[in-house]
Order: C-alpha cells, then sequence, then structure tokens
C-alpha cells in the first residue's frame, strides 16, 4: 500500500490551485505525513514566492529564537503537589510508628503500642493528602473531571507504600505476626475510602482514627491488657473485614465522582 | 494520519444554553448566597457585575460545580447538576479561575498548567502543545519555566487564566481576572476574551464596570442573590441618567439599575 | 544531520541543538506551508502560523518528546499549526475579517492520477468524489487535519451546527458508498 505519488502530482499540489482534485489531495495530504522522501520533492517543488515566504518567515523565527526562552528543560523528578504537602504527616506517622516500638521495646508492662498504633498511623497522611485545609488549590481540585476512585486509590496505596516499610520494621523488632498490624491497617485504610465515599475522606480517616483511639487505645492502655480485637486469634476477622471493605469501596466507586464541596 | 471522528462528536447540540439556570438557590455557610435566580448563558462573552455580597463568586462556584446547588435547577452544557450526577464530560468542557486562586509554589508555571492539563483528562499526547498555546496566549511564554512562587500578582493571574484555558473549555469561569494587571495587560486582556467569546461561553465577574463595557457582548447584574437585569453594554449605558452616580454612561446605568431594584425589594 | 528523521531532529531541538531546529525547518516548514496555503488565502495569516508553529516547536520541544509514545513529528507539528491557524481565524472572525478558504471544484482525475498515494484506496476515493464538495470540506478537516467540530466552523466560516450536521450526511453517505 505504498505508492508514492508521482512527482508531476507534487508539482501540482505544491502550486496550489484547482489542478488536483479534491480526494487525491487527501490521499496526498495523507502521504506526506509520514513519507520524508515525498517531502524532500515537495520542497523541491515550491514556487519563488513560497520560498520567498519560507525566508522571510526563518528570519522572523531566528529573531524569536534570540529574544525569547530557549527549550523547556524538563526537570526529572517532578514535584508533585500533593508529596510536598502531606511530607510532614507523612514524618508524623513514620514518627508515631517509631515511638510506639521505642515505647514497647522499654516499658514492657503496657500492651503492645505497635500493633494499637498500628491502624491509624497511616490515616493521618491519607487525610492529609485530601483535606481542604492542607491543598491551596482546593477549589480548582473541586472542579475536575480527574477524581474519583483511581486517583484516590492510587494516593492511598501511595502513603501505605511508605509507611508500610516502618510498620514491617517495627513489627518484626517486637516480634508480632504480620497479620495482627498488617490486616488492621489495610481495613481501616479501606474503611476511609469506603466511608469517604459519604462524608469525604479527610473527614473518615480523622474519624476512624479518633475512634479508634477513644475506644480501643485508651481502654487498652488504661487496662494494660490488649484488647480482644488484637489478640492472636482475631486476624480472620481483619482479614474478612479487609475484603468486604475493599470490595464496598470499588462498588460504591460512582460515590466518589459526585460533586459536592468538602468531599474529594 | 486520519483520525476517527465519533458519532457523539456530530451528533447535533442538544441544548439551548450552555448555562441554564433557573431559581437558583446556593448556600455560602448558612447564608443564601444565591437566592432564586434565573440565567440563560449562549456563547459570547458575559459581564457578571454586583455590589460586594451580591453572590457572584458563589455562583461562579455554583456553575464551576465547586459546590452543589441547595435548590432549583442548574444545567451546564446541556447537563443537569445534581448531588448526585456524573459531571465528568461537564468537567472536561469546564475552564475556572477562583477568586482566591490557590497554587502550588513549587512547580513551575508549565508543571502548573500541565497538571491542570492532565487533571481535566486531556490525552496526553496533547498536553504539552496545549500548555504552551495557553502560555503564549497570556502573555507567559517567557515566565514558563520559572517557579510560580516567584511570579508577580498580576503574573499569577494571567498563570491562573492560562490554567483555565489549556483545554479550549466551552464553559469559562473567570472571577476577577483582571485583579493587579497593569493597564497594558488588561488591554492584553481584553482582547483574549473577546477571541474566547468567539466560540465558548465565557463569564467574567469583576467590579470594574469599564472592563465588561468594553469586553463585554452581554453584562448580568446581580443583586442579592438574584438576577437583576440582564442586556447588551449599550443597554446598559442607556439605563443611566445624569442624575445617577457614576464617571461613565455604564456606570451611571449600573447605578441606575442598582437603585431601581433595592427600591423594589424594599417596598 | 542528512541521516536523522524528524523525531530524532525533535529530540535533538529539546535538548536546545540549534542546527537540528534549523534542519527541521528546512525538511518540513515547505511541506506546512504548502498545506496550510491550501486552507488559508491570506498570506500573512499563512506567515503568522508558520512563525508561531516553529517558535513553539523550538520552546516546547522538551516537554512534546516526553509525552510523545509514539505519534510522529510530523503529526504534531501540523496539531500545532492546525490550532494556530483556527486562533487566526478566531481573532479575524471577531473583527469579521475571515480570510477565505479557497474550494475547489472537482476535477475528474486524470489518468495518471490513477495510482494513488498510499493512504486511501479506490473505493473510498470513488465515494469521496461523489460527496458534495461541502461535506467532503468538513470531513477533510476533521478527519484528515484532526480538528474538532468547533474548530472546524472557525476554519471554513459555517456555523457549528451546520458543520456537525455535513459531517453527519457524509458518515452516512460513505457508509452507502462502501457498502
Amino acid at each position: 500500500m505504498n505508492t508514492h505519488p508521482t512527482p508531476v502530482l507534487i508539482s501540482r499540489y505544491a502550486a496550489g490551485g484547482a489542478g488536483v482534485d479534491d480526494a487525491t489531495v487527501w490521499a496526498v495530504e495523507a502521504h506526506l505525513e509520514s513519507c520524508a522522501a515525498c517531502r524532500a520533492l515537495l520542497a523541491d517543488a515550491v514556487g519563488p514566492a513560497t520560498r520567498d515566504l519560507l525566508d522571510l518567515v526563518g528570519d522572523g523565527i531566528a529573531a524569536g529564537i534570540a529574544a525569547g526562552p530557549g527549550p523547556t528543560r524538563r526537570r526529572r523528578l517532578r514535584p508533585t503537589g500533593v508529596t510536598a504537602r502531606i511530607l510532614p504527616w507523612l514524618a508524623t506517622a513514620v514518627g508515631l510508628i517509631l515511638a510506639a516500638l521505642a515505647f514497647e521495646q522499654t516499658v514492657r508492662s503496657l500492651p503492645s503500642l505497635v500493633l494499637l498504633v498500628a491502624p491509624v498511623a497511616p490515616l493521618l497522611p491519607v487525610a492529609a493528602a485530601w483535606s481542604r485545609r492542607t491543598d491551596p488549590a482546593w477549589e480548582l481540585m473541586a472542579t475536575v473531571p480527574r477524581r474519583g476512585l483511581w486517583l484516590l486509590l492510587r494516593r492511598t496505596l501511595a502513603v501505605l507504600a511508605a509507611v508500610g516499610p516502618v510498620l514491617a520494621v517495627a513489627g518484626w523488632l517486637t516480634g508480632h505476626s504480620p497479620a495482627l498490624w498488617l490486616l488492621p491497617c489495610l481495613a481501616f485504610a479501606a474503611g476511609s475510602l469506603a466511608l469517604g465515599g459519604l462524608v469525604g475522606v479527610d473527614r473518615a480517616a480523622i474519624g476512624l482514627a479518633t475512634g479508634w483511639s477513644v475506644a480501643v487505645v485508651l481502654p487498652s492502655l488504661a487496662g494494660r491488657r490488649l484488647p480482644a480485637v488484637l489478640e492472636g486469634g482475631s486476624w480472620p476477622g481483619w482479614a474478612l473485614l479487609t475484603v468486604a471493605l475493599t470490595a464496598l469501596v470499588l462498588v460504591r466507586a460512582a460515590d466518589h465522582r459526585r460533586l459536592g464541596a468538602g468531599r474529594i | 494520519m486520519m483520525r476517527a471522528v465519533s458519532a457523539a462528536e456530530t451528533a447535533p447540540t442538544s441544548y439551548a444554553w450552555a448555562v441554564h439556570a433557573e431559581r437558583l438557590v446556593v448556600r455560602a455557610g448558612r447564608h443564601l448566597a444565591v437566592n432564586g435566580l434565573d440565567l440563560a448563558l449562549g456563547t459570547g462573552v458575559h459581564g457578571l457585575l454586583g455590589p460586594n455580597g451580591a453572590g457572584k463568586t458563589t455562583l461562579m462556584r455554583a456553575l464551576a460545580t465547586v459546590v452543589d446547588p441547595a435548590d432549583g435547577r442548574l444545567s451546564l452544557l446541556g447537563e443537569e447538576v445534581t448531588g448526585r450526577s456524573d459531571l465528568r464530560r461537564v468537567r472536561r468542557g469546564l475552564g475556572y479561575l477562583p477568586q482566591h486562586f490557590g497554587f502550588y509554589p513549587r512547580f513551575t508555571l508549565r508543571e502548573f498548567v500541565e497538571y491542570m492539563a492532565w487533571l481535566k483528562e486531556m490525552p496526553k499526547a496533547v498536553i504539552p502543545g496545549a500548555v504552551q498555546r495557553a502560555v503564549e496566549r497570556v502573555g507567559l511564554a517567557d515566565r514558563a519555566d520559572s517557579r510560580m512562587k516567584t511570579l508577580s500578582g498580576g503574573m499569577l493571574r494571567r498563570a491562573g487564566i492560562a490554567q483555565a484555558i489549556v483545554n479550549d473549555p466551552q464553559v469559562l469561569l473567570l472571577d476577577e481576572p483582571t485583579v493587579g494587571l497593569d493597564p497594558e495587560q488588561r488591554l492584553h486582556f481584553r482582547e483574549l476574551l473577546r477571541e474566547l467569546g468567539v466560540d465558548s461561553c465565557v463569564l467574567v465577574s469583576t467590579h470594574l464596570v469599564e472592563d465588561v463595557a468594553v469586553a463585554c457582548t452581554d453584562v448580568v447584574l446581580v443583586n442579592e442573590g438574584r438576577l437583576v437585569w440582564q442586556g447588551s453594554p449599550a443597554q446598559l449605558a442607556e439605563q443611566g441618567g445624569t442624575g445617577d452616580a457614576g464617571d461613565s454612561a455604564a456606570e451611571r446605568g449600573y447605578s441606575a439599575l442598582l437603585r431601581a431594584h433595592r427600591a423594589q425589594v424594599t417596598a | 544531520m542528512d541521516g536523522l528523521d524528524e523525531g530524532e531532529l525533535l529530540r535533538r531541538v529539546a535538548r536546545g541543538d540549534r542546527r537540528a531546529f534549523d534542519e527541521l525547518y528546512r525538511r518540513t516548514a515547505p511541506w506546512l506551508t504548502v498545506r496550510l496555503r491550501r486552507r488559508c488565502a491570506d498570506r500573512d495569516v499563512v506567515a503568522e502560523v508558520l512563525q508561531e508553529t516553529y517558535l513553539a516547536v523550538w520552546r516546547s520541544a522538551g516537554s512534546q518528546a516526553h509525552a510523545s509514545t509514539g505519534g510522529s513529528a510530523l503529526g504534531w507539528l501540523w496539531t500545532i499549526a492546525a490550532h494556530r491557524l483556527v486562533d487566526a481565524f478566531r481573532r479575524r472572525a471577531r473583527q469579521e475579517r475571515v480570510p477565505t478558504v479557497q474550494t475547489f471544484p472537482t476535477v475528474a482525475p486524470a489518468a495518471e492520477e490513477e495510482a494513488l498515494a498510499g493512504g486511501i484506496d479506490a473505493d473510498l476515493e470513488r465515494a469521496l468524489l461523489a460527496l458534495p464538495a461541502e461535506l467532503r470540506q468538513v470531513l477533510h478537516a476533521m478527519v484528515l487535519d484532526g480538528l474538532t467540530a468547533r474548530e472546524t466552523s472557525l476554519l471554513l466560516g459555517v456555523p457549528e451546527g451546520t458543520v456537525k450536521t455535513r459531517a453527519r450526511r457524509a458518515r452516512i453517505a460513505l457508509r452507502e458508498a462502501l457498502s
């Protein structure tokens, strides 16, 4: 399918005017866009008026280049607005886990702080990533079509990827089964997303973090007992909860595209 | 290269007005900032005038889909805007410059406009060309690679306009776009406005009556959350008389209409 | 420079290579000029569009080289030029100084032209020629030039609704002719 137009045809095309019918013009133009050889023929076939035009424009371009900015240099590490904003909160989350780790290893009498802190530590940066207060461009962000589940998952997974390794180290150093800190962590993250479809992810994350702290962490510290929900045998329950909540998030994906101030 | 043209693209336009509001009610906090507003906007540049507190910014936010309408009907590009609508199609065709333009200081101008273009779901391959074009149209081509925190107030405003127009929106909402622009930049901006008004629906909210009188094809006057008057700048000028406050015919017309509306409301 | 294709030239331009840019201009500007002249009779407009296009290429080649995954350098060049052309028409539409777009009556293809330039086949060519000129014009702008209905309406100086109607009629006619 690669026949070239004849040089005569190319000359007639170059001359402008009615010498070539519309369908042939179509065919020639479609061909020229991908054939350098025929373009070279065309370059030779243009008339003096066109050559003058090209010279004139060439001078104008040279002047423009001299006067204006040079080619963009693309920065390799592109700072996304989100990363810069939530960095302090990521640091807080990591600090919280490390503090819990230190506490647990030194103060033997208290129940496992690492396990208590694990579910909620990632919620802080997740809330920060979606909160209007931390986003100077919130008003613009509220008007864009690319919202919704995909963006949400991307950011949440990024937070988990950042916080996860620290949690893993803490869990390993304190000898807890991975299921006991990983599954609650995932469950709460999924819970924030699911609840976030109703009230906004930032409110959901803060709400869940507060709820867990008040209902589980404080009584546990006061009573010096690990709560039942974090006992060794509880991990199937957490696994089930995580799966259910994740399914809910996916099913209710449309929630996240709806309009509304204060939502995502 | 041949492009496939979809049926949706060539389907006849199903709506009469790009922006159509009926008895629109929008809250700002607890206050009903927009309170029973009727509005019909088509292609062209529409100037939105009104005193402070008239509900202009809230109206712009509702049209930009930042806030839900509390009551009444609002349709944008033929799509009904309710709490439950899927507004992706509409939002792809929107451009918005908020009154307080929040940005990310460490981005360069080009990166920020590229980011906004991506968020507006423009195809990746066309984004760089569209960004360059947007940046040139607002006259910031030589600052495209500077960080946004180094831009002056007027430049930031123009940067905001650039991100609003990068996707060639069919509905362009500009809230106080000329703040911080010097007279020459304002002239340039008016040229751009007229150009944009040729094939899209532009709504410009401004305090400066002169901006409206010169660049707009249509003037919309709101007060206390309601539509007071809509007409051409020439008709606006006719509304005023020598007794009305104002240094120009348009300002006098504006004062006259406001005065009449206030009298009507209190009567 | 000679052995490099336009894509490679563009990548060098992105790194600030002025010689590559000049070579790109030498190779592609004639093609672009001829193509633009067939859509706009006003030489000043064509000159303006050409200048803006190549300056835009110089300044933004860096970000484009990164974003293009496939898609030819020439396709990109044409897209920039087409948008600048539509912008020029838009500026003049406001002042009602629309530069005329030349339309040519259909000329019966001569014998040597029946060997087609690769791109469309004989059936499509016959079907296209059978269309009324104004339908063909709309298709040319939308399919080959890659313009939207809105942009086509500015280019052809015809209301957007008319553009859409003609595109629909063209699609129906082509489907019938090719079936």
